[in-house]
């Protein structure tokens, strides 16, 4: 869910709270068994052990994978490129139906993956099954045919209550043999996923180390996994702050993938704020009830475009009352609104009772992702798109490239931070910028133009990437690039630029000019429609 | 887009072919120095600017201690930067101590120049006042004049290594500055420093880069083109065209342009709304190939008599006052033309954000606890030195790019800064940093606009529209009114507005 900040650090407290009044109450969430899932040949004993054993939660090394990935990071300042080649360790673990379960940023942008067990010499190649970016999860598989015979699937655990005592399993630092460590459950939270910088779901705070190597790793109690350690803090900010992705975010991954098809969290797409003042309620001829929140941002390219306008008011979602804070009563618990939208999934719908000109309506809105929200994220296993003509680099605006460049041009930073909250999207659905020069004698005196935004060219206005290549490979006596904003227009000469072109690639080792879409380095389950 | 990498280049070429040339002692001779009193005074300053975050108060005296040179019909030079919301100007005679109180007679933020003038007419008497010397060119030595606790001079020499234009401190208009490589010494007055080339005044301090050791000095032409339109009975100011440009050195861009014969000029690339270039017809995508006779090269830069290369805009300022009138040669779509431009200055007040508001007090007007203010970079300015990032990006984006975000111009934003928790605010604690956009159904684009929308409450209400989240926040406006004193009383704001 992309909420604003300060809702979110309110939420913070109020569930803290909530979670120490519950500590008396069995576990929030019970331990379900899967609905599907075969019985499994060798099921932890621990759980009927009366007294407390020495390892609580069984021989986790009969779960416990390690992964060594080797990763290519696309190069966004030579996007012709392959890309820088890393390699990094993780931990997973095997689940239900044959498969590992890591994080996303332990499998992503990844071209060789592979899989050792705990007592066995062998590594094993995988497969990336499902990858979700934006909660860092993944399932990954070995093709390996008696891989899984010795191992054992993890089971999912519940919500542990704060205070209680958690154990993370790993290779922290890239050792070799597996590592425990133990911590208390200090917070549980919204927080956002690092991973794609744009998402903020449930998380858990644990004391117990984490470090690089501990990714993907089970963390367990009482012989269930209870989350999987996924980022922390390092260095100044705090230390011995450890996060996991908690079992609901699991297992709504688990369910979305059901279909055989990851279809990411759906949004609203719409931004609302809190309706606590009295004279504001009074005005909106609202009720002295403390419910409603006030509808502030329709996304265009959200679901609830046409369907919710800007001062409408909210006051139920899915017949739960939302109070005049934004919070919602979910099985006993406060949680801000949103998280009824966080539980579903795409197509799936949500219901609202509005107040509009003091009328009451109800409202169904149809979930689905709002594509303009992930150019503020990160992408990964995708080819950063670009064109090349007469040596001038031109690539849209996203926040992978914002990463690469640390533009500090006012202009381009507003229409990053505003491209959805102004729509700027529905002018410039790509943000071309012009990135780089590749120094030639035909663009010689273009240096000043370096991180303009493309607007026009020959009076025609280009939208997209598609639209920039298609113009430059038309004929024309001369391309006259308007960028947007006072400035002179960028004028480039086709016969020179053609005459140019093998001896800008040459020179430059540019192996292709284009790459307009944004296709998967290798199969990848996600595929980012464009509009 | 105006870079002016290319003058630096022209400029240093220069520096090496006339820096053999001149070699004449810049130090005043030891025995004159003995026998006059100095042409220097020292300026004690209490400044006080406003707090524009508490636009209802001043924040906490500051005082700064200064020289000033002493010109003619006894006045005091100083820059503009010392004397900026001042409260109390004194001078003080460097050999006796006398004091006397003085007062701002002309003042121009944009030059940074003052003159003063002592309260006791006689104050001055016995100091010989300072000629000026113009003909400053690069590899000429300057002496900056200094004085010791005990009144004797303190001279440091330094080379000019560049005449170029450069901004100033309020930048509003690019000025020719010297840039004078010197070891200086610290003195307790550090600020207006002068400048001396044969015991005549050629600058004065701007800023100083101890450790490069360079100084940019406000040159003598300035001063002297400053002191000519301070004997005016109306002060005008340096004077502008309004237009900005791009040299044409592309080729491609000078054929777009449609230019025909020899390359030069300038590319015209925005004109500013009511301003004299787009009175006399100047066009976006005219190549302005002279002025005034003076030929512009593509890069910008006209041949001066003194200096050489040095862009164009100096003959805009340095040579012409407002309301002069100057000969534009420029070439549309290849077609030869003449434009003449009155030129005129253009006060901080006639743009949308002003560039700066000094020695007046900052507009605003409290509602229930919201205050909301104009849009102005001297509120920008309160986020320090760094204010270009500090600042709330969106209000520094406004500020940046304003002739282009409102072309019409005679407007200003009004934004509702930030909001002291009351009863009648509610909820509303959080809000800061928003554009106002309308107010009871009105169009806001002046604080009066909003002062006077607020006079008619929608059925009691005061509804309040902004450009971000939340988009609207609604007041009772009886509850405004009822809780008004006890606001005031709390938060210790003596008046509620201020509109003029």
């Amino acid at each position: 869910m992309k909420c604003c900040y300060l809702s979110i650090l309110l939420l913070a407290f109020e569930l803290t709270q909530l979670q120490a009044q519950q500590n008396s109450t069995p576990p929030v969430f019970p331990a379900q068994p899967q609905a599907s899932a075969k019985p499994s040949a060798a099921a932890p004993a621990v759980v009927t052990v009366p007294v407390p054993p020495a390892r609580p939660n069984g021989p986790v090394q009969k779960s416990l994978v390690r992964i060594t990935s080797t990763e290519v990071e696309p190069d966004y300042r030579a996007p012709w490129n392959a890309g820088a080649l890393q390699r990094g360790i993780g931990a997973g673990f095997v689940v239900e139906g044959n498969r590992i379960m890591t994080n996303a940023h332990v499998v992503s942008n990844s071209r060789y993956l592979t899989v050792e067990r705990d007592g066995d010499p062998n590594k094993y190649p995988a497969k990336v099954q499902f990858v979700a970016n934006d909660c860092d999860l993944a399932l990954i598989t070995v093709v390996a045919p008696n891989f899984y015979k010795n191992m054992v699937p993890l089971k999912f655990g519940g919500i542990p209550e704060l205070e209680s005592t958690v154990s993370a399993y790993g290779y922290p630092i890239g050792g070799e043999r597996m590592s425990v460590t133990t911590g208390i459950v200090s917070r549980i939270d919204f927080q956002l996923y690092t991973h794609s910088s744009i998402d903020q779901h449930l998380a858990i705070q644990i004391s117990a180390q984490i470090n690089p190597g501990n990714s993907g790793g089970p963390v367990m109690r009482n012989a269930k996994v209870v989350g999987v350690a996924f980022q922390g803090y390092s260095g100044d900010v705090a230390q011995g702050v450890a996060y996991m992705v908690p079992t609901p975010v699991i297992r709504r991954f688990l369910k979305d993938i059901d279909d055989g098809h990851y279809d990411k969290y759906v949004d609203l797409g719409i931004t609302y704020s809190k309706l606590q003042n009295p004279a504001q309620r009074k005005f909106l001829g609202l009720k002295d009830n403390d419910r409603g929140v006030l509808v502030t941002t329709v996304v265009a390219a959200g679901p609830c475009a046409k369907i919710l306008r800007e001062g409408d008011v909210l006051l139920t979602i899915d017949d739960h009352p939302i109070a005049s804070d934004a919070n919602v009563e979910l099985e006993g618990e406060r949680v801000e609104m949103p998280e009824v939208v966080e539980r579903k999934f795409k197509g799936d719908t949500v219901k609202f009772e509005i107040w509009r000109d003091k009328q009451q309506m109800n409202v169904k809105i149809v979930l689905s992702t709002v594509w303009p929200y992930f150019v503020l994220g990160h992408s990964y296993d995708v080819r950063p798109r670009y064109v090349v003509y007469g040596g001038l680099l031109f690539q849209p605006l996203s926040l992978d490239l914002i990463e690469a460049y640390q533009p500090t041009d006012l202009r381009l930073r507003h229409y990053f931070d505003y491209f959805v909250l102004e729509q700027i999207y529905l002018q410039h659905p790509d943000v071309i910028v012009l990135t780089n020069i590749l120094p030639d004698p035909i663009n010689t005196y273009l240096a000043p133009y370096r991180g303009g935004i493309v607007d026009e060219i020959n009076g025609k206005k280009i939208q997209t990437l598609d639209d920039l290549a298609k113009t430059f490979s038309e004929p024309a006596d001369r391309f006259v690039v308007k960028m947007i904003g006072d400035g002179p227009p960028l004028v480039l000469d086709p016969k020179q630029a053609e005459a140019a072109r093998e001896r800008i690639k040459t020179r430059y080792n540019v192996v292709r000019e284009q790459n307009l879409e944004e296709q998967a380095i290798a199969k990848a389950p996600e595929n980012q429609k464009k509009i | 887009m105006r870079r002016n990498l290319f003058t630096t280049f022209a400029v240093i070429l220069l520096t090496v072919s006339v820096a053999i040339a001149k070699k004449e002692p810049a130090l005043p001779a030891a025995k004159e120095g003995k026998q006059k009193p100095l042409s220097l005074v020292r300026v004690n300053v209490t400044g006080q600017p406003y707090d524009y975050f508490r636009p209802w108060q001043k924040k906490a005296p500051l005082s700064k201690r200064a020289l000033g040179a002493v010109l003619s019909k006894g006045r005091v030079l100083v820059t503009a930067d010392l004397v900026a919301n001042q409260n109390y100007v004194e001078l003080e005679r460097a050999e006796s101590g006398e004091k006397s109180a003085a007062n701002v007679q002309v003042i121009d933020y944009e030059a940074n120049l003052a003159l003063l003038e002592p309260a006791e007419k006689n104050f001055l008497d016995g100091i010989t006042p300072l000629d000026i010397a113009t003909d400053t060119v690069v590899g000429d030595r300057l002496a900056a004049w200094q004085l010791e606790p005990t009144g004797a001079l303190v001279a440091t020499e330094g080379l000019v290594t560049t005449i170029q234009m450069t901004h100033y401190p309020v930048d509003v208009n690019q000025f020719l500055t010297y840039r004078v490589s010197i070891s200086m010494q610290y003195r307790e007055n550090s600020y207006t420093i002068p400048l001396v080339k044969n015991n005549k005044l050629a600058g004065l301090l701007l800023r100083y880069d101890p450790r490069a050791q360079l100084v940019d000095a406000i040159p003598a032409p300035i001063i002297t083109h400053f002191l000519k339109d301070a004997e005016t009975a109306h002060y005008d100011g340096f004077p502008s065209a309004g237009f900005s440009f791009f040299p044409t050195r592309d080729p491609q861009l000078r054929t777009f342009a449609g230019q025909t014969g020899k390359p030069g000029g300038v590319y015209v690339t925005s004109v500013e709304p009511n301003m004299p270039a787009v009175k006399a017809g100047l066009q976006v995508g005219d190549i302005v190939m002279e002025i005034g006779n003076n030929g512009i090269d593509q890069n910008g830069n006209y041949v001066d008599p003194l200096y050489g290369k040095i862009e164009f805009t100096n003959l805009l300022t340095a040579h012409a006052f407002a309301g002069d009138n100057v000969p534009f040669q420029i070439q549309r779509n290849g077609k030869p033309m003449q434009l003449n431009v009155t030129l005129e200055h253009r006060a901080a007040k006639n743009y949308v954000v002003s560039p700066y508001n000094l020695d007046q007090p900052p507009l605003y007007y409290v509602l229930g606890g919201v205050i909301f203010q104009e849009l102005s970079r001297q509120y920008l300015k309160e986020w320090g030195a760094n204010w270009q990032k500090e600042a709330p990006q969106r209000f520094v984006y406004l500020d940046h790019f304003q002739s282009e975000l409102f072309p019409e111009g005679h407007r200003k934003i009004v934004v509702l800064s930030q909001v002291l928790p009351a009863n009648a605010t509610i909820g509303y604690d959080d809000l800061a940093y928003l554009v106002v956009r309308r107010v009871n159904g009105r169009e806001i684009n002046s604080l009066a606009d909003l002062a006077e929308a607020v006079k008619h409450p929608i059925d009691g209400f005061i509804k309040i529209e902004t450009e971000e989240d939340p988009k609207q926040i609604e007041l009772e406006a009886a509850q405004v009114a009822a809780e008004a004193p006890a606001l005031q009383e709390n938060y210790g704001i003596p008046s509620l507005e201020r509109l003029e």
